[in-house]
């Protein structure tokens, strides 16, 4: 048994020792230090199991949905590294610098910073603790978005974000500040025991929730705070693209679902928050997926299809209510669609970055004839394109149907109906690419070298997919037996003085 | 868990893991696919022999997949008569269909593609086979219809061949909406998808005779589509554009079959509904009688034995609309090795031939291609009835069963039978007898081994097969049961007279016709072109149809349900263009759009 | 409405004073005359060099970020220090591992910086 906060700090010194070896080395080729990076986040996740289940605090829950993202965070990580090996020559190019691979030794440090944000992200229930974490993944976002310096999309990517995520931090610090003027807590525990025994006024407290969940929406991508996403999807390096989509989203929703739990019980509160989330789902998914129709470019498509999937999940979210007995059913679906949702993006992503690479572009047209040139990578693509789609037999399939399930649950039916819908309009543009891969000729007839460590990846995420999609069974009993659930273990319990506060977490 | 729960699993799994090897690794080696999706069948066939010799009920075992309040779908397999008789044809003749293949796609440059589709159709008609439940079968329906579709466009370059295999999709799509309909009424009246469950629950549903009536002629819908019943019967004749393995493996013995089959396995559930009987059986009827007079008028070899497949279904369809499932299952198992054998034969003078299917090019072939000749001699027979032959056992068992239900039913069915005696003889004199026709016919010769040798297992079997001995082992003693009883029923004599009478004059008929004969003496344009169905519908459908389609492009074959999501997608497509213009990339109108996103939702959450 | 009088007579002296400086200057200054001396920037007679918005080289802004960084950390070790005796004293040493974890981070900044040549003006 070791204390939980050890994964994070060990997460941090890492990245601390990544940063001072890549200062001190003389050497140009930093890949060692990714590989390093990779094997340690990789033996962490087996540590994780290993967590003491009382070494929490009052501003570090230590429960089944905390390792639930954490392990989350840390797949994601790896598999962004292994992505960032493979993007390196490609990024080398936009960098200025005598040697070619000069600077590249923080484009793998940062997403170990990222990676313990979000991991402190899962465990924090203390609004000081989550608005810490955030900034620390954005802040590391804003850097890594806009990375390759002498690439002016990159730039400009780099820009709206910085720009558009202060704005959106700006609104949530600000929404923070009402609802600790309203119960005088941060804590949400104390929160929610304030919100039950002293009379707070509704309207300011619906302003305060308002402006949280415009700055979650920012992270999470949803209608309206989505008008970044392309831009910023299609400016960034490959591999910040996809932990943009997969590890900001996955953070956006775990503290969206913790942020709500307390003030759900609140009469005349909680009814049309969750009213407004059912409306800004309904409009994230229509958005995304028929934006995504007419797009030509691979990422600008996959950054669409992010929107959308955001719909999907704020459908789950909108979906919880008070009572435990329901409640729990909704964040499983969350938990289990965002798994999902990690493994087919990184699969997606992975494929487009080597492929990418080798046909020089990222447009759908790059992908025409993949099955002749790479029988393995199309396969890969096919399996993440039909998972994306929903195609039974896929993760993509479960998640939906557990996401609509609670849906129909809360008795949201019109939900579920713009919802099919839009998985209709879904399958129009996944299976754009797939037939392009196996119907179209290719340009250029130069078969693909793949590294023996993404070839790792793309077979054990491929798997994956359909793992999850064939016997989700075991997974979703674990997620339930774990009590995976936006419920917090400390909910209801009187919060802890600060003197209780253990630093180290020992 | 004993043993013999596992051999379904390795049925179901050995083509998959064959098709999944080659499509990832092995597109470029022709052989070692091959080699591995033959493999993959013999694995599949000799787990099948295990399990029909195995118990008669293997414990059900099942991986939950589906789990939620109100909705249980396993992954989980049936074992019974029904099944183990379905795995035998299905495994045998794909087994016999892909060694084959072996000679017959050689050279061909995607051979290993072939390879590839033929392991996911054996994976995928397996899975209908073996399916506990509506939803697993109806995926494995939709990957049959999928698989088929590959197969029957695998020539896709030549435009017939793709323009066959998207009708052959989209047909099937009509059908199959009916079914996903009919399945969802079951499963909201029962309350469960799983065959065992909704026997059980019987009641449930056979409590609102409209309702249930509905309700299958719906799930019916997804027959008529696979087993290409009138008025969806349009594919079958223009998928003989696929190779002839194909043609005879999944427009003969197998995927056309697979309707009949699942109207077997919930007969508990058309049973209680007269009116869904009658309906069933009148459309098989008719599609048997028309197709057979379609048949006679043909000059393409795959094209008459097209449309006698179509009328051989409408039999078996129109047996179960008799309450008979035995004896459709019977003809069924008949028939898989028959028109397996002549598609085979044929696939073997039309590569003999390089390539000519017109028969009146042939002629004369019984010398030429002796073992050829042999054992299409046995097909043949076996098809039009001859007496003791399997076809004439199976047949006479579905006459039976019209004689006792229905005089009206069975007149037209024995037309049919002396139209098929009449049409196929046609064919055999043409074809092989008389003087060669072509310089191709006049250098026919048999094939090698591998193509020469599953020709004479089926022959053999088309001729065995129809004994009680093996059909009573085959069928299993339920379904057996059936049949026996049928054959002991009233008028089963006078049946017989009647059949073996048909038999006769059909072929004889045939013989005086077109003996000696070097075109067709008789021209009906009629039935030459079909009753004029397809154009009827080429034109009802030109108009709207056409339209959409050039607005749609290339990328037509992808969408589900034809028109309806057609329009659909233009107008989402259309929605997306617009939206997109929201996105005008400058920061300061998006900073813009995100207040006045604030500003709505603070206005909906506070004040609305 | 009486109690808004005073806001309402705030206007009107604003607008008011804003109106009668421009009218006193109409009414007083001489017709604006314009002539090239008269536009130049600074109106003394040397010509202006360069453009108005000079690119200032971007050492400026990092050495700037830097030393708002390690400037900014005084907030945090100011009640700090003024805290930290009493604080021990009551709840033991955890307090002072915290801040000097803080500095070790800061510090590790700090060899970053240095190493990568930040301060390093000429480069």
């Amino acid at each position: 048994m070791i204390p939980s906060l050890s994964l994070e700090i060990t997460v941090l010194l890492l990245g601390i020792l990544m940063l001072l070896v890549e200062s001190f080395s003389r050497s140009d080729d930093k890949r060692g230090l990714a590989k390093m990076a990779i094997g340690i986040l990789s033996a962490l996740v087996g540590f994780s199991f290993f967590v003491d289940p009382a070494s929490g605090n009052a501003f570090y829950a230590v429960d089944a949905t905390a390792h639930f993202f954490k392990v989350l965070a840390l797949l994601t990580t790896i598999v962004v590294l292994i992505m960032s090996l493979e993007y390196s020559s490609v990024l080398a190019k936009y960098l200025p610098g005598v040697t070619p691979g000069a600077g590249l030794g923080e484009f793998y440090s940062l997403p170990v910073f990222t990676c313990a944000g979000l991991m402190f992200m899962a465990s924090a229930v203390d609004f000081l603790l989550i608005f810490v974490s955030l900034e620390l993944v954005t802040i590391s976002f804003y850097i890594l978005v806009a990375y390759m310096r002498r690439h002016t999309a990159s730039l400009e990517a780099g820009v709206k974000y910085l720009i558009l995520g202060a704005l959106s931090t700006g609104f949530l610090v600000y929404g923070i500040t009402w609802i600790f003027g309203l119960t005088g807590e941060t804590n949400l525990a104390a929160i929610q025991h304030a919100l039950a025994t002293k009379a707070v006024a509704t309207t300011p407290l619906l302003f305060g929730l308002m402006l949280l969940l415009t700055g979650l929406g920012f992270k999470v991508a949803a209608v309206p705070f989505q008008l970044w996403v392309p831009d910023v999807y299609q400016g960034a390096p490959t591999p910040i693209t996809a932990f943009l989509s997969v590890g900001s989203k996955a953070a956006g929703f775990v503290v969206l679902l913790r942020v709500l739990q307390p003030f759900l019980g609140v009469p005349g509160v909680g009814v049309k928050v969750l009213a407004v989330l059912a409306l800004m789902a309904a409009l994230t998914m229509l958005y995304g997926n028929l934006a995504a129709l007419p797009q030509d470019n691979f990422k600008r498509l996959l950054a669409y299809s992010s929107i959308g999937h955001a719909g999907y999940l704020l459908v789950a979210v909108a979906s919880v209510s008070d009572t435990k007995a329901t409640f729990g059913s909704a964040g499983v679906a969350v938990a289990f669609y965002l798994a999902g949702y990690l493994l087919m993006t990184l699969l997606s992503f992975l494929v487009l970055i080597v492929v990418a690479r080798h046909s020089r572009g990222d447009d759908i047209l790059h992908f025409n004839g993949l099955a002749k040139r790479s029988p393995f990578l199309a396969f890969a693509m096919l399996t993440a394109m039909l998972s994306l789609a929903g195609v039974p037999f896929t993760a993509g399939f479960y998640g939906k149907l557990l996401v609509f399930a609670a849906a129909v649950q809360a008795g949201k039916f019109w939900l579920v109906g713009i919802g099919i819908l839009t998985v209709a309009a879904g399958f129009y543009y996944y299976l754009r690419i797939v037939a392009a891969m196996y119907w179209q000729e290719p340009g250029d007839t130069t078969p693909i070298t793949i590294a023996p460590l993404t070839r790792t990846a793309i077979g054990a995420l491929t798997l994956a997919v359909f793992v999850f999609g064939i016997c989700p069974q075991p997974i979703l009993r674990q997620l339930k037996d774990g009590g995976v659930s936006a419920v917090q273990e400390n909910a209801g319990k009187p919060p802890q003085s600060a003197d209780g506060l253990r630093p180290w977490g020992v | 868990m004993e043993s013999h729960a596992y051999f379904p699993w390795f049925i179901l799994l050995a083509p998959l893991v064959s098709a999944v090897l080659i499509q990832l690794f092995l597109r470029r080696s022709r052989e070692l696919s091959a080699t591995i999706s033959v493999g993959a069948v013999c694995v599949s066939l000799l787990a099948s022999v295990f399990v029909f010799f195995g118990p008669d009920t293997v414990k059900a075992n099942e991986i939950p997949w589906i789990e939620l309040p109100d909705f249980h779908v396993p992954i989980g397999v049936t074992v019974d008569a029904l099944s183990k008789i379905m795995l035998l044809v299905v495994t045998g003749v794909g087994a016999l269909v892909h060694i084959y293949s072996l000679v017959y796609m050689k050279g061909d440059e995607s051979e290993a593609r072939f390879f590839g589709n033929l392991s996911l159709f054996m994976f995928s008609m397996l899975g209908i086979v073996l399916a506990n439940n509506f939803a697993m079968m109806f995926i494995f329906w939709e990957l049959v219809g999928v698989s088929s579709y590959l197969l029957i466009g695998h020539w896709h370059t030549r435009d017939t061949a793709a323009a066959a295999a998207n009708k052959a999709f989209l047909t099937n799509r009509i059908g199959d909406f009916g079914f996903m309909l009919g399945i969802l009424m079951v499963w909201s009246s029962v309350g469960s998808v799983v065959f065992r469950d909704i026997e059980h629950n019987l009641r449930l549903i056979t409590a609102d005779p409209t309702y249930l009536t509905i309700a299958v002629l719906l799930i019916f819908c997804g027959a008529i589509g696979k087993s290409a019943q009138v008025p969806l019967h349009v594919w079958l004749p223009d998928a003989m554009e696929g190779p002839t393995p194909v043609s005879a493996l999944i427009h003969a013995a197998t995927m056309v079959a697979a309707g009949v089959f699942m109207l077997a396995r919930i007969s508990f559930l058309i049973a209680p509904s007269p009116n869904a009987q009658a309906v069933i059986m009148w459309v098989g009827i008719g599609t048997a009688v028309l197709a057979a007079l379609m048949a006679t008028q043909q000059d393409d070899i795959k094209r008459i034995l097209a449309y006698s497949t179509l009328s051989q279904l409408g039999y078996m369809v129109m047996a179960i609309g008799l309450a008979a499932p035995g004896p459709a299952m019977f003809h069924l198992f008949t028939h898989a090795f028959f028109k397996a054998l002549l598609f085979l034969g044929a696939g073997a003078i039309i590569h003999a031939l390089h390539h000519e299917q017109d028969i009146w090019k042939m002629g004369g072939l019984s010398a030429k291609m002796k073992w050829t000749f042999r054992s299409f001699t046995a097909g043949y027979l076996a098809l039009i009835g001859a007496p003791l032959l399997s076809g004439f056992f199976s047949k006479d068992a579905i006459l039976a069963a019209a004689w006792q239900t229905n005089k009206l039913v069975f007149l037209l069915a024995l037309l049919t039978a002396f139209l098929t005696a009449f049409y196929m003889t046609r064919l055999f004199v043409v074809v092989f007898l008389g003087q060669p026709r072509s310089d191709a016919a006049k250098h026919g010769h048999d094939g090698p081994a591998a193509m020469t040798l599953p020709l004479i297992i089926l022959a053999v079997l088309s001729v065995v097969a129809g004994y009680s001995v093996i059909g009573e082992r085959a069928l299993g003693e339920h379904l057996w049961e059936n049949v026996h009883k049928i054959h002991h029923g009233e008028g089963v004599g006078a049946v017989m007279a009647l059949a073996i009478g048909a038999f006769v004059i059909g072929t004889a008929g045939g013989w005086v016709l077109y003996k000696g004969q070097a075109k067709d003496p008789i021209l009906i344009p009629l039935f030459k072109n079909k009753f004029y169905i397809d154009e009827l519908y080429a034109a009802l459908i030109a108009g709207t149809q056409d339209l959409l389609a050039t607005m749609s492009g290339w990328f037509d074959k992808w969408i589900l349900d034809g028109l309806f999501v057609r329009g659909l997608s233009g107008a989402a497509w259309g929605t997306g263009f617009v939206l997109r213009f929201l996105q005008i990339g400058n920061l300061q109108a998006y900073a813009f759009l995100f207040g006045l996103g604030v500003v709505g939702l603070i206005y909906f959450l506070v004040f609305a | 409405m009486s109690e808004y009088f005073p806001i309402f007579l705030q206007v009107v002296v604003a607008i008011g004073f804003a109106a009668s400086a421009l009218l006193v200057s109409v009414v007083l200054g001489k017709a604006a005359k314009t002539n090239k001396a008269k536009d130049s920037a600074y109106e003394c007679g040397m010509p202006a060099e360069g453009g108005a918005q000079p690119r200032f080289s971007v050492k400026f802004y990092l050495v700037a970020m830097l030393f708002i960084l390690f400037d900014i950390e005084i907030v945090f070790m100011y009640p700090w220090a003024v805290v930290f005796r009493e604080h021990i004293a009551a709840h033991g040493p955890g307090i002072f591992w915290s801040m000097l974890s803080f500095a070790g981070v800061l510090t590790v900044g700090y060899v970053y910086a240095i190493m990568k040549g930040a301060l390093d003006w000429k480069s």
